[in-house]
């Protein structure tokens, strides 16, 4: 006898969406994640107590709670040893949980219902189809219905304009950029994000409506703090940023077939030998963190969506077949960060006001692609992160031992420190700033591993390694320079690029690579039954995209192939 | 600000010292800003930023040891882990400012020069060290420095121009205890309006999803 059809582990992108497809499938699904959940009645101080065990009705979501954990405050909420967004423990007083990276970085995943996607921006474009094509098992077309399936779900559309699009727009166009209002991008240009993001309020420019009101309406306001967690909306299902635990994770207790359990760290994975089968997964060995205790529950299938570096190590500290590509093949759009300064007056003839204002709108609005080399995006952030992001974070040094060569097309280069840094801090409601992804290169030799000497209560803990390919750095330095030229088009009068470390991991994808770890329909090719629905079995970093929605696509796909082998 | 909770009297005065130089060096008061406003003096020793980073550098690291999961706290050997820096810029001549007195309780680190102290991070950053001579968890781990080196600068930052500060008196409680007590001088620094319920700014949008039928398309 069985506890569910199906136990997914991790509530994040992808496992939040293959609940949801299996429970409107009429399966029962359990869902186990690591992290608290916020926004739940039966949590109502998630940080403070254990709470229930186990929530399974779209009744339990209390969107006066949600608005409370999630006040917006970046330390509160981003801060990486403490924040309510981080890798760690429902309980604050607690350390997160330790990853090793023996490298300048910093690895930005979170746990909690929603995972990531909880402090995510929410930007939803497709693959590069030619990041697919002959190059992955499956094919674009063949990801097509699902990605329109998860667009519609979500649903996705192009960003709202504030200034800060305007004049990334406006920089684009001046450097020669064409427009491509597309979702499927086959040639460079500029578009609007397809984001997973409502339309903004219809009565946001309406004064007769205060912000109060808006709040606990439907739709975007524009408030800027898409990163450190949206809570603008009527209803948790309703949320103008579409992170799992308000889009997904309503639609899967709805359906009355899922149950989900936060605080509750998946630390093996149960195997049996079938006579037919073969090795085949048969259920998740799993320790609560608020008491340590450990459970078992049992399925006739299981999904594993814990994440590019936890799934990896689940599958090695679990003892499962050995496979030279589990964990490695990691890939994450080696980022980059380039910034402009603006002038008052330039601001005030191109947009209207003297500022970017780089904290309204959506955290990001606008992108530039470009297939075979990656994307740039304009970005927002509160100061902190911002700060951060542009002169604190760097694998270049400081700035002022080691500025940049004469013709370098930035005048900053590295981390900014001393009274200069105050100085230029000044400038920060006129600073526009770039997110730069890159088309990373799949190496064999950049991965996570497991450290054998040391342990947290989950076991071997995951190490981290990267360094990125000769073509991603040069594909990177390209999109860097696009970048500045764009800035300078638009009339930035200093340019800055932070140069961010190789260590620095948003995007992580491809260490349980489709096609060496799993089967073209995401089943482990060494253990039946076992699927992975996360960032962790695309086959490549589709190019520089970002991943989420190519993650749900993918999940929705994989649900359809789990009923269509095991439950028909 | 009135200090917080004696959290920081339970540290020993040579760490304290330590982070004051190395988040001086980094936010520094700035009393020749003052033309831009008396706010603009101040720096991250006034908002005690010191103590967030010793905070989270005690915060951060919990591995099993033993029977038992045991916190590992970072702040003191990383004091040392930047007296070593310092002492290896002292020792190969690459200082390039005089040192200062040593304040009581510092170490080499706080007598360097704003610059010199960057300079001495700078050579942790390379490796260009004897990594036997450097603390536990340190010692013949030069990654692992890489690492913190670069965790205390940009730390130092989203500390700072963060609202910590503004908890106050409660800013060194566990964070589900921790109030704002006031607007954080630093967001008035940078001209951050602080958190909003919205911001009246919609321009538009040049195209629009249609999603119908179980396809999209775009007008």
């Amino acid at each position: 006898m069985y506890n569910a059809d199906v136990i997914v582990i991790g509530s994040g992108g992808g496992g939040a969406v293959v609940a949801k497809e299996l429970g409107e499938l009429g399966l029962k699904v359990l869902v186990l994640e690591a992290g608290p959940w916020y926004g739940n009645k039966k949590w109502p101080k998630p940080n403070e107590h254990r709470g229930a065990e186990w929530s399974s009705s779209p009744e339990d979501l209390d969107i006066t709670l949600f608005k409370q954990h999630y006040n917006q405050f970046e330390n509160n909420m981003n801060d990486v040893v403490s924040g309510r967004f981080r890798f760690g423990p429902a309980d604050r007083r607690r350390a997160p949980w330790h990853r090793i990276e023996r490298q300048t970085g910093d690895i930005w995943q979170l746990s909690g219902v929603g995972g990531t996607t909880q402090h995510y921006w929410a930007n939803s474009p497709r693959a590069f189809p030619s990041a697919i094509d002959n190059v992955w098992p499956i094919s674009y077309r063949e990801l097509m219905p699902y990605y329109e399936k998860a667009e519609a779900t979500l649903p996705v559309q192009f960003a709202a304009i504030t200034a800060k699009e305007e004049l990334f727009f406006y920089g684009a166009k001046k450097a020669g950029w064409s427009f491509i209002p597309t979702l499927n991008v086959e040639s460079p240009g500029y578009r609007q994000h397809p984001n997973a993001i409502l339309p903004p309020n219809e009565h946001l420019m309406d004064p007769n409506y205060s912000l109060e009101q808006l709040d606990h309406m439907e739709g975007c306001t524009l408030r800027g703090h898409c990163v450190n967690g949206c809570s603008t909306g009527p209803s948790v299902d309703r949320v103008a940023k579409r992170s799992t635990n308000v889009s997904y994770i309503p639609l899967a207790l709805r359906t009355g077939n899922v149950a989900i359990r936060p605080n509750s760290f998946a630390v093996q994975i149960m195997t049996e030998k079938d006579p037919a089968e073969g090795l085949r997964a048969s259920g998740v060995q799993f320790r609560d963190t608020w008491t340590g205790e450990v459970g078992e529950l049992t399925a006739k299938v299981v999904v594993m969506a814990a994440g590019c570096v936890e799934t990896p190590r689940l599958w090695l500290n679990s003892g499962l077949p050995h496979n030279e590509w589990v964990g490695r093949g990691l890939t994450h759009h080696y980022f980059d960060w380039v910034s402009g300064i603006f002038d008052e007056k330039d601001l005030m003839s191109i947009i209207g006001i003297p500022n970017v204002n780089p904290f309204v709108g959506h955290t990001s609005g606008g992108r530039v692609d470009y297939p075979g080399l990656g994307s740039f995006q304009v970005s927002g952030l509160s100061p902190g992160l911002s700060t951060f992001l542009t002169y604190g974070f760097s694998e270049a040094g400081y700035n002022f031992l080691n500025p940049p060569q004469p013709g370098d097309p930035w005048d900053i280069r590295g981390r900014v420190v001393g009274q200069k840094l105050k100085e230029l801090m000044i400038d920060y409601p006129r600073t526009m700033s770039m997110l730069i992804l890159t088309d990373d290169e799949v190496d064999f030799h950049n991965g996570v591993f497991v450290d054998p000497l040391i342990k947290d209560e989950h076991g071997p803990i995951p190490v981290f390694r990267y360094i990125p390919t000769k073509k991603s750095s040069q594909r990177r330095d390209q999109l860097a320079k696009y970048a500045s030229e764009l800035l300078k088009a638009a009339g930035a009068k200093k340019v800055i690029r932070s140069v961010l470390p190789a260590g620095f991991i948003l995007h992580v994808e491809s260490t349980m690579r489709m096609g060496f770890v799993t089967d073209s329909k995401c089943e482990a090719l060494q253990v039946k039954r076992l699927y992975i629905a996360d960032n962790s079995v695309h086959f490549n970093g589709i190019g520089g995209p970002n991943p989420t929605l190519t993650t749900q696509a993918l999940a929705t796909r994989t649900a359809e192939m789990i009923v269509n082998k095991y439950f028909t | 600000m009135h200090s917080a909770k004696p959290y920081t009297e339970t540290l020993n005065l040579h760490t304290i010292v330590t982070f004051k130089a190395l988040v001086e060096a980094i936010i520094p008061s700035t009393h020749n800003l003052f033309v831009y406003g008396p706010v603009h003096a101040v720096g991250a020793v006034e908002l005690f930023t010191y103590e967030y980073m010793i905070w989270a550098m005690d915060h951060s690291l919990t591995i099993h040891l033993g029977l038992s999961l045991t916190p590992i706290p970072l702040a003191t050997p990383t004091a040392h882990l930047l007296d070593a820096g310092a002492i290896q810029l002292i020792a190969s001549g690459r200082a390039k400012d005089p040192q200062t007195a040593s304040v009581e309780g510092g170490g080499p680190f706080s007598t360097l020069s704003h610059a010199d102290r960057f300079r001495a991070l700078a050579i942790l950053e390379q490796g260009a060290v004897d990594p036997g001579y450097l603390p536990q968890p340190y010692q013949y781990d030069l990654g692992y420095v890489q690492f913190i080196v670069d965790y205390l600068n940009r730390a130092t930052m989203f500390g700072y121009y963060s609202e910590w500060s503004a908890y106050g008196t409660t800013r060194l409680n566990y964070p589900d205890q921790r109030v704002l007590e006031h607007f954080p001088l630093s967001w008035v620094q940078v001209g951050y309006p602080g958190v909003s319920l919205g911001y009246r700014d919609y321009r538009g949008t040049m195209a629009t999803i249609i999603h119908e039928g179980g396809g999209s398309s775009i007008v």
